[in-house]
């Protein structure tokens, strides 16, 4: 309609009888915009964009977001960077939605005499914080304070967080959520390469002509490194090695249902195999690994008929892969939480490891033993959160690297403690035996993920004082603490995120944190000043110079990534991989490691590393006759929901409650028909569930998500020796209706 | 090469106190740099992502006959949902509304389980039932598109589309008060662009493509749409979900033996109860005469006020229901097409002609022996009225409204609430009148219009249990969902229902009928208004059940816990 025709009577009429036009149609109206981006509606035309690395999980993906006035209104994923190609998933497309929820921390809050959280100023908060944490130490010892972190905060933050709690406040013990999914990943990789490194580079999903998935459903938990894999023109074979028959295992060429916990096995019998029809690379093991013939000894007893026995699997399934990677140029082995959440995490990371080296999968294009990270910054967390180890992957116990530490932050050395920390469930324990008497949660929910909740409850519940830092005070942690930090969430600051691939990029400041919540590297240098060690942190004033130091931490190690010209460089070349050092600065955007057959030992080589399997610790018997498996339910879902809890659509598009999946047999034998409600129980507790009644589960296992804050009343607390890691994913449980 | 050593000299001042180094931090908390330190300022204008989308679309525009429809690549459809969340915020949707939804099939045995994620959205049907029984003509399927649009502000925000549109596409907007739906992003089609959902697919499983709108009538014909959804021959839907798989028999949606009570409607429950019982009034009350009483004649004037009065506040109740009630105006202009148009107009129409009566009746009671032209056209308007209601849920094409279903309860309402409402005009008459006594009054009438009454309320109330029957059966019908919602969910609202029917329409009734003419006048009123307070408050509780219980056909959802 022209303005001339709305002055005209008849049309006038004719728009109240037939109205085609006005606000509603016009509030949809799509309009061309800059930018790159397509048509917009005219409400969210931006006047300007910036990029910022997703703050969900560790793919990484790049996000353009849609600035007016210097605020968001919108995003869209980055058309150019070099890992999401132009996509998102559901939670990065919503990342700015779930920063106005109406439960947002936007004050300290303190736990008055009435048990409430009740609001406080920054100051009050600061020195409640300080004279608690100072008065346990005074009392029982520096030792008695603690701190978990994450994996989702920035690598700037992540470092100073670690260096405030250890060199500045004197703490000795720290850790992170990323024990939870990261810590086999890392020890396997630094037993087995002698340093932390996931060697590959997303391109190796479309550059590997056999693709072993262990333990992880790329459709749900990474969807855009399932897009990669479509991204593949080498006709791959895929290989899915799961219990359940997952989305990505509907997809794959070959699934092994296998029975649980019985990878290792599986493994092992396929390096026997391999070994037995000669297809390894001989070259490849005698230059660049070591330990191979005690691994073939190892793998020896594990024959066709003791692995199909305890796999499950035919033994035309197995030799078909050992055949798929031996005719292909190209294998590459991926894993994720079905194999890092495990009693024996760290020797199942290794037999895939294993397999990699034996048959020169690494270092090429389209190979590798490849760890597929959790959280945004799990691995920033891994080189730089300082618990476990020293800033820079170094070691706390060698003192070498504590005076290469202490030079470069110019610190004295006696303020690095020489002994490693006790790791999330030591921590634990420490509180439980009363050596733990204050606690320090930052960005994490132990009292939902942490496994066998009472317990954990019980424990934290013990603590003399509790802080936790969030951005929402609605977390099951925060409403436990004594004094509660308001942070300002991604989105709202700056700082740097090193994806699965080791590739730094940055994240931005585009959205105002709302009252009073500070970002965590604020609250760190609040803390640093009230605490008395600001001087120490004269030189840690802005992100990006604790960017600056941490490349001098990086600088001549494995992860040295000296090179990079500062955030400006991240942002120019779609991020940057370490390593990048300034003598060895590469060109290209997607790079792997170890291309030239040498490892991080010292003598160069990998090592083999084995061990034999161990009985699953809580087995199903006659009373608890199910095996219950955990994990991620949809990809609309985030851990434990405080963030993508806040999302109108994203909630929306997944289950609203709890619920189990059961196979139809063992529906049937118990009596359960759809839409039951059932009480799942096991040896630690009771929960109610819906069922979901679906063969995609197999008989004799459970299936539960972990998003739902009762899932971990029922999991089982034991550990990975070596990584510590929860074994999150077996424990047994029984079934009964309600009612 | 970047600049590591030496350390940059501290910004802030070590001595700075700790209020100051709040303040600070606080007031750095709120400024945004970004614009400042990283923004980028292209001119572009071709959108980046045409590279990624360009084999996805058409290349020439629809011919004679086609139209534009979406495929769906089932193969590459992992669940992400990706889709939905990008059509969501790329068109600046409402907080939760969405005009994409991705389902899940799951069948197969434990052995070879299949699992399959449907993505869907509108389907921009050949005959689309949303446009089909609009009563605004709101909606348009695009001649050279077949896109079906929705005009934003021509609707009312009556709903109707989205009681007839068998897959939940059109969203009903509270805030606005209207309904909106996808257009496939009609104006980024016509630039070239992709929409918005083909855009953010990572796995590229939306394509929009040319259909030829005779093959999809014919696809259709062989019901081979998708396993789970709806009967494909209600509105001939366009999208091709294609897969080189094929599904084992047992596919089922994962929400498929999920039910829940769907929304009671009460301004659209008080409406179609007030607007039969008024008709039904009305029709009693032209049928009295043939009883020969003489007390019939003194009972006309207030019943046809009390039923004009009932009927007026039914249509009052209905605007109600609009989301924007001051464009009711515009129900008119889907009289050609739409059930709900001619509804509200053939009530329109029967609240005048009734007004009309109502008036000669006070003013000149003794002139109406029987009924003449007007009181003629008022009985019948007010039959095309209720059975245009009738047809408004049979057009829905829902097993649980179909034909006799909705038939039967609207017209035994019509006749169950005349019958008792005209005893209870008789009772107040008689009252309100010194030469009449109560007793005499309803002993007389209440030995006709009683036993009608119960026989009426019994052959209704049967016929409503009847619906439990289904729960014998085998197959998870729509019906048998529906029987389960009413001894499940809605069990306590079903006891209810039965309760008051039986006491209205049968227990209260026969009292009625036997109660001693020597009975005092009380006793005798407070019965009758037992007859007429309990019929009402059970079939108002019959027709929240006929929408809280009705089965809708869906796409196959996403668990529902």
């Amino acid at each position: 309609m022209t303005p001339a025709d709305v002055l005209h009577p008849l049309s006038v009429a004719s728009s109240l009888l037939h109205q085609t036009d006005g606000p509603f149609t016009r509030e949809l109206l799509l309009e061309p915009s800059g930018f790159g981006l397509g048509q917009l509606p005219s409400r969210l035309q931006p006047d300007a964009t910036t990029t910022s690395v997703c703050g969900f999980c560790s793919t990484g993906c790049n996000l353009t977001v849609h600035l007016k006035d210097g605020a968001a209104i919108g995003l869209s994923p980055a058309t150019n960077y070099p890992v999401n190609l132009g996509m998102a998933c559901p939670k990065g497309w919503e990342a700015l939605r779930v920063l106005d929820a109406p439960d947002r921390a936007t004050t300290p809050l303190m736990r008055s005499g009435r048990g409430r959280l009740e609001r406080v100023s920054w100051e009050t908060a600061l020195s409640t914080f300080v004279t608690r944490m100072q008065n346990i130490q005074r009392e029982h010892g520096p030792e008695s304070v603690a701190w978990l972190g994450t994996g989702q905060i920035a690598t700037e933050e992540l470092a100073y967080l670690g260096a405030l709690a250890k060199f500045g406040m004197g703490m000795i013990h720290g850790d992170g959520n990323t024990r939870q999914c990261m810590a086999t990943a890392v020890v396997a990789y630094k037993q087995s390469f002698g340093f932390d490194a996931p060697p590959y580079t997303y391109k190796d999903f479309e550059e590997s002509d056999v693709i072993v998935l262990v333990g992880a459903n790329l459709c749900i938990a990474h969807p855009i490194l399932w897009e990669r894999v479509l991204h593949n023109r080498r006709q791959p074979k895929i290989v899915v090695i799961d219990p359940r028959r997952t989305e990505t295992a509907m997809q794959a060429s070959h699934h092994l249902a296998l029975k649980p916990k019985s990878d290792l096995v599986l493994f092992y019998g396929l390096a026997r195999l391999l070994i037995e029809k000669g297809w390894v690379d001989d070259e490849f093991i005698a230059q660049s690994t070591q330990g191979f013939d005690d691994f073939c000894r190892h793998v020896a007893p594990y024959t066709m008929d003791v692995v199909t026995e305890r796999t499950g699997l035919t033994a035309a399934a197995i030799e078909e892969v050992a055949e798929l990677i031996h005719q292909a140029e190209r294998s590459s082995f991926w894993w994720t939480m079905g194999v890092n959440q495990s009693y024996e995490g760290v020797r199942t990371a290794q037999s895939l490891i294993n397999l990699a080296l034996m048959t020169g999968n690494i270092g090429r294009p389209g190979t590798g033993a490849n760890s597929i990270t959790g959280q945004c910054n799990a691995m920033g967390s891994r080189l730089f959160s300082n618990t476990t180890g020293l800033l820079g992957g170094r070691d706390f116990t060698d003192p070498q690297h504590r005076s290469e530490v202490a030079e470069i932050l110019n610190i004295p050395i006696e303020k690095i403690p020489d002994r490693n920390s006790m790791s999330y469930h030591e921590i634990l324990k420490g509180i439980l035996e009363g050596r733990i008497k204050g606690l320090w949660v930052v960005a994490t929910n132990p009292a939902h993920s942490w496994i066998n909740q009472d317990q954990a409850r019980d424990i934290l519940g013990r603590l003399d004082f509790l802080v936790v830092q969030d951005m929402y005070h609605s977390t099951e942690t925060a409403q436990m603490a004594d004094l509660v930090l308001p942070a300002a969430g991604w989105g709202e600051k700056e700082g740097t995120f090193i994806n699965s691939e080791r590739r730094f990029g940055t994240i931005r400041k585009v959205a105002r944190a709302p009252g009073e919540a500070l970002a965590d590297f604020s609250i760190f240098r609040a803390i640093a000043q009230a605490w008395g060690c600001g001087d120490m942190f004269r030189e840690w004033t802005s992100p990006e110079a604790v960017f600056r130091i941490m490349q001098r931490l990086s600088a001549g190690r494995p992860c040295d990534f000296s090179g990079i010209d500062g955030y400006r460089q991240l942002d120019r070349d779609g991020g940057v991989q370490w390593p990048y050092s300034a003598e060895h600065a590469p060109d290209e955007q997607e790079r792997r490691l170890f291309a030239d057959g040498r490892f991080h030992h010292p003598d160069g080589k990998a090592k083999f590393l084995f061990e034999d399997p161990r009985p699953m610790p809580e087995p199903p018997n006659k009373d608890f006759p199910l095996l219950l498996l955990t994990g991620r339910g949809t990809a609309v879902q985030w851990h434990t929901q405080t963030r993508t809890g806040k999302s109108d659509v994203l909630r929306k598009l997944a289950p609203e409650r709890i619920y189990v999946e059961v196979n139809p047999q063992d529906a049937r034998a118990l009596g359960i028909r759809p839409q039951d409600q059932v009480w799942v129980e096991s040896r630690r507790g009771e929960i109610q569930a819906q069922v979901f009644i679906t063969p995609t589960v197999a008989p004799g296992q459970v299936f539960i998500p972990m998003h739902y804050a009762t899932a971990n009343r029922l999991t089982d607390a034991v550990f990975d020796p070596y990584s510590k890691q929860p074994s999150y994913k077996a424990c047994a449980v029984r079934l009964r209706r309600v009612g | 090469m970047p600049s590591l050593l030496p350390p940059p000299p501290p910004s802030s001042s070590p001595t700075m106190s700790l209020p100051m180094l709040v303040e600070e931090l606080l007031r750095e908390q709120q400024a945004l740099s970004a614009v400042e330190q990283f923004s980028q300022y292209h001119a572009t204008t071709t959108p980046a992502q045409e590279r990624y989308y360009h084999s996805l679309l058409p290349s020439s525009p629809p011919g004679p006959g086609e139209q534009y429809a979406f495929e769906v690549d089932l193969d590459c459809c992992s669940g992400c949902k990706a889709c939905v969340t990008a059509c969501h915020s790329l068109n600046g949707l409402g907080e939760s509304e969405t005009f994409r939804d991705v389902g899940l099939l799951i069948g197969g045995t434990s052995s070879l389980p299949v699992l399959q994620h449907v993505t869907s959205a509108c389907h921009h049907c050949v005959e689309p039932a949303c446009q089909t029984v609009c009563p605004t003509l709101a909606y348009q399927k695009d001649a050279v598109t077949g896109i079906v649009k929705h005009l934003d502000d021509q609707c009312f925000g009556c709903q109707y589309c989205i009681l007839a549109c068998p897959y939940e596409v059109p969203q009903y907007n509270a805030k606005k008060g209207i309904v909106r739906k996808c257009d496939m992003c009609s104006s980024r089609l016509k630039a070239g662009e992709a929409p918005a959902c083909v855009q953010a697919c990572p796995h590229q499983a939306i394509a929009i493509r040319l259909v030829k709108t005779a093959d999809v009538a014919a696809d259709c014909e062989a019901n081979s749409f998708l396993p789970g959804a709806p009967d494909p021959q209600l509105t001939l839907p366009t999208t091709n979900y294609k897969t080189a798989k094929s599904f084992p028999r047992n596919m089922l949606p994962v929400d498929y033996y999920a039910a829940h009570a769907a929304h009671a409607h009460p301004p659209l429950v008080a409406m179609l109860v007030l607007t039969q019982l008024s008709v039904g009034a009305l029709w009693i009350r032209a049928a009295l005469p043939l009883t020969g009483l003489p007390v019939v004649e003194h009972l006309e004037p207030l019943q046809a006020i009390s039923a004009l009065l009932f009927g007026l506040v039914a249509l009052g109740a209905a605007t109600l229901h609009l989301g924007r009630p001051h464009l009711a105006y515009r129900a008119v202009l889907g009289l050609r097409k739409s059930w709900l148009s001619r509804e509200i107009v053939a009530f329109g129409v029967f609240a005048g002609l009734a007004s009309l009566e109502a008036g000669r009746t006070w003013l000149q009671p003794q002139m109406l022996a029987a009924p003449d032209w007007l009181g003629w056209s008022v009985l019948v308007s007010g039959f095309v009225g209720v059975f245009c209601s009738v047809m408004i849920y049979h057009c829905t094409r829902r097993s649980t409204w179909i034909g006799p279903r909705t038939f039967l309860r609207f017209f035994g309402s019509t006749v169950w609430l005349g019958l008792s409402t005209t005893l209870l005009v008789a009772a107040i008459v008689a009252g309100l009148r010194a030469d009449l006594s109560i007793g005499s009054v309803l002993h007389d009438l209440g030995a006709v219009l009683c036993p009608a009454l119960m026989l009426v309320a019994a052959l209704k109330l049967t016929y409503e249990a009847c619906d439990l029957l289904h729960l014998l059966e085998r197959q998870h019908t729509p019906l048998k969902r529906a029987a389960n919602l009413l001894v499940g969910e809605l069990a306590g609202m079903t006891a209810a229902r039965f309760t008051l029917g039986v006491l209205g329409g049968l227990v209260f009734p026969a009292v009625l009928w036997h109660e001693a003419s020597s009975s005092h006048s009380l006793e005798w009123m407070s019965t009758v208004v037992a007859v007429w307070l309990f019929s009402v408050a059970g079939e108002t509780l019959e027709r929240a059940l006929f929408f809280m219980a009705a089965a809708a056909p869906r796409m196959p959802g996403g668990l529902k816990t």
